[in-house]
């Protein structure tokens, strides 16, 4: 069940991360045209701790509070990682990747 | 120094990261490498077949007894027995005595079935490794000292990076390749460091405090009178240790203890201790593995040794200081991560690694000389080490694999060649950069290593029957990883190549001003 | 300590080398001495139980000795960083002494 949960943790972690990513003005100039709009800015922020706070959530919940901050920490730093390297090397494929993240999460988390 | 606080501890994150940075890559690199140690020596020890191993207790009590038997002729007045079980996917005993305090300890792997040494190669497989990332392969007093003061140093320069990095948040996903050499080395830096922080904190810290009452005994001193088998004796961390009482005495059978001991705890029973086998005041200690949890708490039964008896069983949790020490120690070593969680704490470890060696390499940068001007001693040095250790150290690793598929499989002293294979082509990988520009040494040494690493799989293929096509899933991954590394290592040879020329090209060009690196 | 990437060595005085040697020995054995004055103070005086007491000093002095270390490098001048480490090393010194004077090395869980 555990690399289940780590795919699922993975999945949120990005799309959060993905979501605070653009909400920057430089990245958010690297993937599309120009700063974000105030309330664009701010909806992508809200949703950004959002899907970090869901994956916290669903790490303890799955995981316990012995190893879920544990895991939930090492998936965070594998998601940020991904999102720093396609910010770099590809920003296009940022918001894709990201909305395709989240019906991949429900598919795991039923699988679960 | 009127600075700011910022500015200083700008100062003392350069100039702390540098002094330690060689060493800690090692010990970075050696202990991302020691995540996966058991599957590496399994590697390194072919002929070794998958076998169902049997650890119902009287099959345990029965290897132990083979064990024992070894030992009373190999290591009768030993202070003490160190006997590894049979275990999963470990099928052969582990022994280990030692017989005075200063002493190294005696080591020797038998085949329970026969009570022989195992048909497979001498190998230190990936207990070398393993040993290095804590000891640099030194005399282990002096290793430990080094590498817990390298780790404290390593803290500090980690807090005042923390303190220093004025953009923390939002250069938080910031990698600029396009700006100057000196830009996109600090941020691939800031990168590594940033994204695995909260690992990087946890690893550095949970890694001094493994060693903690022998880099501070001083709670022991003024609280115990330096008695430390008394403190982990009330910690109860392990039983009452019984001083010998210079009297011979007999050991009693040990298979009946390990099948008694195996019948008070569900978890598996990992290893037996012997204390002063040949005393009449032995007392034997059998160990559990850890339940399933963070911490590194292995619950105990302990016998009287004459009789048998057990004296005390240490099966329940221990209290919070004590618990979150083991819990430290836990999360060091990962035993707790399943093959999933495993990966990214590699990961994790490599992104480490990395910080380091951007760092170093920051370091240089940084202070290339203007056009012309020749480049000062100091930074010649630090080229040449970062290139040596960098460079020199994976390359090193490679050919400690390749040592073992190629050295004869009965060649006498084999580990010890094996480990002179690791040493020898590390010193010729640290000599190159003397001969040659800074821009080829880094080319040829990353070159060398990425051949080394893909030689790896074929030398496997040609010399054992088991490639990584073959079914067996180890055999697969390990075969997978070498490939991985020489084609990250061989681009980093051809980037290397391109990166320097064009920094030269660069440097001939009229000057506009390197930025200075506190204002970066 | 504003170094660019061109200070170059005869610009760097011996009164600047000192200064740096100087700090350096301090954070390194002054800031091993207040981790040790206090793991040793706290594994005697904690109201804990003795060997929880000696593993929580433990833990946490080498957080005490990476903060002092920093803290020789923040400080304005050489003569404050001996004044920052220098007064709560006495006072742990002083505490200790007490500590043992009162309780005796070794006291009995």
């Amino acid at each position: 069940m555990t690399p289940l949960v780590l795919v699922l943790n993975l999945c949120l972690s990005f799309a959060g991360l993905a979501a605070l990513c653009l909400s920057m003005n430089r990245h958010h100039a690297q993937a599309f045209v120009g700063r974000p709009s105030r309330r664009r800015a701010l909806a992508l922020r809200i949703a950004g701790w959002a899907g970090i706070a869901v994956s916290f959530a669903v790490a303890v919940t799955l995981e316990g509070w012995n190893f879920g901050p544990v895991q939930w920490l090492g998936a965070l730093s594998g998601a940020a990682l991904l999102v720093v390297g396609l910010i770099s090397y590809r920003p296009g494929w940022v918001r894709p990747i990201a909305l395709a993240a989240l019906p991949l999460a429900l598919l795991v988390a039923l699988a679960v | 120094m009127r600075t700011g606080v910022r500015q200083s501890m700008a100062w003392l994150h350069g100039w702390s990261g540098l002094v330690v940075g060689w060493v800690f890559f090692c010990v970075f690199v050696t202990g991302t490498a020691s995540y996966y140690r058991a599957d590496i020596s399994h590697w390194m020890r072919p002929e070794q077949r998958e076998r169902v191993v049997a650890t119902t207790p009287e099959a345990l009590g029965q290897a132990a007894e083979v064990a024992v038997a070894h030992l009373k002729a190999a290591a009768p007045t030993a202070i003490g027995w160190y006997i590894t079980l049979p275990r999963p996917g470990q099928p052969m005993l582990d022994l280990a005595w030692m017989t005075s305090l200063d002493a190294p300890f005696g080591h020797a792997t038998l085949d329970p079935a026969t009570g022989t040494e195992p048909a497979t190669r001498a190998t230190r497989g990936g207990d070398f490794l393993y040993a290095f990332h804590f000891e640099l392969g030194l005399p282990p007093l002096i290793g430990r000292w080094i590498v817990g003061a390298c780790a404290m140093i390593v803290l500090v320069a980690m807090l005042s990076g923390i303190v220093t990095h004025r953009r923390i948040v939002s250069d938080f996903f910031t990698f600029r390749r396009d700006r100057s050499a000196q830009r996109g080395w600090l941020d691939a830096h800031n990168m590594t460091g940033v994204l695995a922080l909260p690992f990087h904190l946890m690893i550095v810290y949970t890694g001094v405090v493994t060693m903690a009452l022998m880099y501070m005994p001083w709670g022991v001193s003024s609280a115990y009178r330096g008695d430390e088998l008394r403190l982990y004796a009330e910690a109860r961390q392990m039983p009452a240790y019984r001083m010998p009482v210079g009297r011979p005495g007999t050991l009693a059978p040990v298979a009946p203890m390990v099948e008694k001991a195996a019948g008070l705890s569900p978890e598996a029973l990992e290893m037996l201790i012997v204390n002063n086998p040949g005393d009449a005041a032995a007392t034997v200690s059998a160990v559990f593995e850890e339940p399933h949890g963070l911490s590194h708490v292995h619950p105990q039964v302990g016998f009287d040794g004459a009789t048998g008896a057990v004296t005390d069983t240490l099966l329940d949790s221990p209290k919070p200081a004590t618990l979150t020490h083991a819990a430290m120690m836990g999360l060091h070593m990962a035993h707790f991560a399943g093959p999933a969680l495993r990966v990214l704490f590699f990961l994790c470890g490599v992104l480490g690694s990395a910080t380091v060696a951007t760092g170093l390499v920051l370091w240089s940068v940084a202070r290339l000389p203007r056009t012309g001007e020749a480049r000062p001693f100091g930074l010649r040095l630090v080229q040449t080490l970062n290139v040596g250790t960098v460079a020199g150290l994976p390359a090193a690793i490679a050919a400690y694999f390749l040592a073992n598929r190629l050295l004869p499989v009965d060649l006498a002293a084999r580990a010890e060649w094996e480990v002179g294979a690791f040493f020898a082509v590390w010193l010729m990988a640290a000599l190159v950069p003397l001969a040659l520009s800074h821009r080829q040494a880094w080319q040829a040494v990353l070159g060398v290593a990425a051949a080394l690493f893909l030689a790896v799989p074929m030398a496997n293929a040609l010399t054992t029957g088991r490639h990584g096509l073959g079914g067996d899933p180890l055999f697969f991954w390990f075969d997978a990883a070498m490939l991985a590394l020489a084609a990250l290592l061989g681009l980093g040879a051809a980037k290397a190549g391109r990166a320097v020329a064009a920094r030269e090209r660069r440097a001939h060009r009229p000057a506009r001003g390197t930025p200075a690196l506190n204002r970066a | 300590m504003a170094e660019g990437s061109m200070a170059r060595n005869r610009d760097i005085g011996w009164g600047y080398r000192g200064m740096v040697a100087g700090r350096v020995l301090l954070a390194a054995f002054g800031g091993y001495a207040l981790a040790a004055l206090s793991t040793a103070l706290f594994s005697l005086i904690l109201p804990l139980e003795r060997s929880e007491a000696v593993a929580a000093a433990t833990l946490a002095s080498f957080a005490i000795m990476a903060f002092a270390v920093m803290a020789v490098f923040a400080a304005r001048s050489l003569p404050v960083a001996l004044l920052w480490l220098g007064l709560p090393i006495a006072a742990l010194g002083g505490g200790l002494w007490l500590a043992l004077a009162v309780f005796g090395m070794g006291q009995p869980a």
